[in-house]
């Protein structure tokens, strides 16, 4: 054959088979035809009633979610019986007489019965209107005697997340909030589940999976009016698994309280100056309007709202965390009904931010908390030992600028213990700068600062370590001597975390071991791994913790923990907000408590307890709080000592 | 020879119009059933819908004006980039979760849509080099094996069943069309099914669960049956006529899940009845029809097969789809073409519909 003769072969090979495959695909269209057919003429009549709800209603229903306990089995999350009334226009004779009867038994709001009016007119007449959510026993009673006679209404027991602890644990347990078409698209399984609820945010989103167990179903008759007759359950749903926290409610609200009280003292809400100073500060106003239930007197007499900040206990040794504290908080059980745009409104209108977990996502300069790092950075790399000394004289000189030590009068020749002990800034500029950046970023990061603890709730934020490379890249200039200096007391582009300082003080006090906190309980003992920074290194630094509450001069000798409890060991951190001049420094306008709130110092504290074998960590921010350790210390104190309380010695 | 280059009235001239105009049809029935998906607003679907529909229509338009056989240079670098795609894809999404899509700016892709195209077009490109003498040799069917099992293992691994068996049956197809002697057909059907049992392996616990769910629909653990129970009963109630626009209560009431991709067909049923449905699988027919004959029209090999592939990969969408949604196969996640709310599956296939068009309208004889 020749080339043509086969090529035309070939073409016609090919045409032939084509035909093959498009008879094929006819005959596969009729049969899917002939499928249609049965399953919408033949068998119209079935699924007609099917539809009509006149037989069977499947019905999807959704898991109890897992409960969250603390760590001495009292309940943070739960569920509780909700019902919610329905109305099918369909089947409701009369709309507006229904709802005027209903409005008789239950209680009906004028914009309930507007919207219920609304939702009629714009959708088909089948679908079922909801009336009112959380209906309450007395109403239900109400109801179920006269649903006879109510054509079209139908209620519906749901289950409601509820969360007694409410406020307290807000920034802990999170919320949950109906599902959202974004979660759908990312897990299809999700899309059959009506009504579903999931975490968003805290352990009620980290731990979503578990806790959110499997769905089950169910066939429910109904007879022509729309109305239950009888379930049958094909498969029961699978709870989720009930998580036990590591949280201690106790704890928690003390040292809420003791946090949100600060130096100040409560006041009588009612009483008459206390309503004048209401109305003459609008900012008092947005704090009482955007539920805001306490005021306080402070030590100048001037009435303030609750201190802001956050606070951290947590076991040394497992990581456990036994209270977390973020001030202001928020009410989770907002979030769990369809969130009324008034709350809302209100939490966003409150001055400081309820919504942000300070705890993982608030970013602050350690300030002195900061100097621990330093000192074993230096100590590690043979820059000083124990007993090399610096001549503190109040300031230092580097090229032009001058660095100020906080004791304006010097505090002379130091060692590392005493200058922890004192907290004296021109130490720790000598040493930072002899030390190097470098060496002081691998020291922070050994011990969990500038990158996220792994906790086991979402949007921890990583804080920020700097060097010579984060500069280049975020700055796009090189790094300097002078901030070398300034890092070294933990100011300038040093943030950290809350959460983070408490890990430091954690890693300090149990012997430099990488420990990492955990929300949950833990069974049993673990074991972490050695961070390799030499004992005795660790030991130099410890002591000078230790003076800090025990020294004579310490700057929180005030506020340590009775000897009978084991005393304590600890570090004050005083953060400027707002750089002072040279000129109001010689005008003497030091006194925090007389600037505005918003340009007061932060007031920093980090400690642990007993002094020997060490058990608990504690780390206190007091957003404005003034100093570290007239504020802060006392805080820290009192969560010691209330830890200690209730689990004794070991 | 004639000159290479198609003047611009020529062009327009010999653009298959009339599959355009069927397209179009099916994309407006398209947002008209979104519409009612929505409960009858524009918004989030219909909208975007049309909106996307005019989008791919116009690069429709635009291919027609690309040489054809600038295709037939590009098929293999195509098909590589494609792969590599697949592949980055799987890196990415490694940890055991799914990684089909891609995002880049607000914007999902699901590159293994489009892979069907690459895929064909290597084939066609495969056998037009072929000599016709050798078509009757096994060696020269291992060649597509391979370029067909690549991307099949990548995308089942992904996994993404209902497309990966589109793309192995497609394949089948055009080797079929190619010359494939019908004792290697009956081998490569033999070795497909016996691939079942290494494929059900590869599958995500929730894809077991719906392939357990429709062989017995009575032991259903996760729902999986209840999307197929509440499809049956809402395509039943439609009747012949359908309970009418925005009537469809099943589907209206939120117990049709997925009504606005997997399930549209459903929803047109109940309420457009059998006669809706019929329709849209006749439209659907014209198309692919006109797909086909076109393939029979052009001069050269390559062109040939491509629209062939073409008209397969139309086939097997509608197929897959409908099968599904009438309880005939697993819920497996498959589009219908230019109805479902999807912007990936409509762009492949006004893709193929260009492709086609550009054969149409460039179509020479092979060069001798």
């Amino acid at each position: 054959m020749s080339r043509k003769a086969k090529q035309k072969e070939g073409r016609r090979t090919m045409g032939r088979r084509t035909l093959l495959l498009g008879s094929g695909m006819v005959l596969v269209t009729s049969f899917l035809s002939g499928r249609l057919y049965q399953l919408q003429v033949a068998q119209n009549n079935r699924y007609k009633r099917l539809s009509d709800r006149n037989q069977f209603d499947l019905r999807i229903v959704p898991p109890r979610r897992g409960r969250l306990i603390d760590r001495k089995n009292r309940l943070l999350a739960g569920n509780a019986e909700s019902y919610l009334l329905h109305i099918t226009p369909l089947y409701a004779d009369d709309l507006d007489r229904s709802l005027a009867q209903l409005g008789q038994l239950v209680e009906l709001g004028e914009d309930d019965v507007t919207r219920v009016k609304e939702a009629a007119r714009k959708g088909p007449s089948f679908r079922p209107i909801l009336v009112r959510e959380s209906l309450t026993q007395r109403e239900l009673a109400r109801l179920a005697v006269r649903s006879a006679y109510l054509p079209g209404v139908t209620f519906e027991k749901t289950l409601r997340r509820i969360y007694p602890q409410g406020a307290l644990t807000g920034h802990v347990t999170g919320y949950v909030s109906p599902i959202t078409s974004r979660e759908v698209e990312e897990n299809r399984s999700l899309g059959d589940l009506p009504n579903l609820a999931t975490g968003k945010i805290g352990v009620e989103f980290a731990l979503e999976p578990e806790l959110r167990g499997q769905p089950g179903n169910e066939r429910v008759e109904v007879n022509a009016r729309g109305q239950a007759i009888r379930v049958f359950r094909d498969f029961d749903p699978q709870s989720g698994t009930d998580v036990q926290l590591a949280l201690d409610i106790g704890l928690q609200q003390h040292v809420t309280n003791v946090l949100r009280r600060g130096q100040s003292e409560q006041v009588d809400m009612a009483s008459p100056s206390v309503q004048q100073a209401i109305a003459s500060d609008s900012d008092l106003k947005l704090h009482l309007a955007s539920g805001e239930n306490m005021l306080l007197r402070d030590p100048i007499g001037k009435i303030t709202p609750p201190e802001s900040g956050a606070a951290i206990v947590m076991d040394v040794h497992s990581g456990e965390i036994l209270a977390m504290v973020s001030a202001p908080t928020y009410d989770p059980n907002m979030f769990t009904d369809r969130l009324l745009t008034r709350d809302w409104r209100r939490l966003n209108a409150h001055p400081r931010n309820p919504l942000l977990n300070r705890v993982t996502a608030g970013m602050y300069a350690p300030g002195s908390t900061f100097k621990m790092i330093v000192a074993l950075a230096a100590l590690e790399a043979g820059i000083i030992n124990e007993s090399t000394r610096h001549f503190c004289n109040g300031r230092m000189e580097l090229g032009n600028a001058t660095f100020h030590c906080w004791f304006e009068n010097g505090h002379g020749s130091v060692n590392v213990v005493r200058a922890l002990e004192r907290s004296c800034d021109v130490f720790f500029y000598e040493i930072a700068l002899k030390t190097g950046i470098q060496r002081i970023k691998a020291m922070a990061n050994k011990l969990g600062l500038g990158d996220v603890t792994g906790i086991d709730i979402p949007g921890e934020k990583p804080g920020i370590i700097p060097n010579h490379e984060w500069k280049l890249a975020t700055h796009g200039v090189v790094w300097t001597p002078g901030e070398t200096v300034v890092a070294g007391i933990g100011q300038g582009y040093v943030l950290v975390t809350p959460l983070q300082l408490a890990v430091m003080t954690a890693r300090l006090a149990n012997g430099a071991r990488a420990i990492s906190p955990s929300l949950r309980k833990i069974e049993g003992d673990v074991e972490f791994p050695e961070l390799g920074i030499s004992e005795s290194a660790l030991r130099i630094v410890r002591e000078g913790m230790f003076e800090v509450m025990h020294g004579s001069l310490g700057t929180a000798r005030s506020h340590n923990l009775s000897s009978n409890q084991g005393g304590m060991c600890g570090k004050t951190g005083t953060v400027q907000v707002k750089r002072i001049t040279k000129e109001q420094r010689e005008a003497g306008i030091t006194k925090n408590i007389e600037r505005p709130w918003k340009e007061r110092d932060h007031a920093l504290f980090v400690g642990y307890a007993p002094v020997r074998n060490p058990r608990y960590a504690v780390a206190v921010v007091v957003e404005h709080g003034g100093s570290g350790s007239s504020m802060a210390a006392p805080i820290a104190r009192a969560a010691l000592q209330r830890v200690m309380e209730v689990n004794g010695e070991v | 020879m004639k000159s290479e280059t198609v003047g611009i009235l020529q062009t327009i001239l010999r653009i298959p119009w009339h599959l355009l105009f069927v397209a179009g049809v099916l994309v407006v029935i398209g947002a008209m059933a979104l519409y009612s998906a929505s409960e009858g607003s524009w918004a989030p679907w219909a909208g975007r819908h049309a909106i996307r529909g005019a989008i791919g229509a116009s690069m429709v338009l635009i291919l027609a004006f690309i040489n054809f056989r600038l295709l037939r240079i590009w098929a293999y670098p195509i098909y590589m980039a494609s792969i590599v795609m697949l592949v980055a894809l799987l890196a990415v999404g490694g940890d055991g979760g799914v990684a089909r899509w891609i995002t880049f700016g607000g914007f999902t892709f699901q590159p293994s849509e489009p892979t069907k195209i690459a895929v064909l077009l290597a084939l066609a490109r495969y056998f037009d080099s072929q000599p016709l003498e050798r078509m009757r040799s096994v060696l020269t069917y291992l060649p597509p094996l391979v370029m067909t099992g690549v991307p099949f293992m990548l995308i089942v691994e992904q996994p993404d069943l209902g497309t990966a068996l589109a793309l192995a049956l497609g394949s089948v197809a055009i080797l079929f069309v190619a010359g494939l002697p019908w004792r290697y057909l009956l081998a490569s059907i033999v070795l497909g099914v016996s691939a079942v049992p290494v494929l059900w392996s590869q599958l995500h616990d929730y894809q077991k669960a719906r392939v357990m769910t429709f062989l017995n629909p009575g032991a259903d653990q996760l729902g999986a049956g209840y999307q197929i129970t509440q499809s049956k009963i809402a395509l039943g109630s439609g009747g012949m006529f359908g309970k009418g626009f925005l009537m469809g209560s099943q589907s209206q009431l939120n117990y049709l899940p997925e009504k606005q991709t997997d399930f549209v067909f459903t929803m047109i049923g109940e309420e457009f009845g059998l006669v809706g449905n019929m329709s849209i699988l006749g439209l659907y027919l014209l198309m692919i029809g006109g797909v086909l004959t076109i393939s029979m029209r052009v001069k050269s090999r390559f062109a040939q097969l491509t629209c062939v592939g073409v008209g397969v990969m139309l086939f097997l969408y509608v197929f897959v789809n409908v099968a599904m949604v009438t309880g005939l196969l697993p819920v497996v996640g498959a589009p219908l073409p230019l109805i479902s709310y999807g912007g990936t599956a409509m762009l492949t296939v006004f893709l193929g519909l260009g492709i086609v068009t550009s054969a149409v309208v460039h179509d020479r004889p092979d060069v001798e």
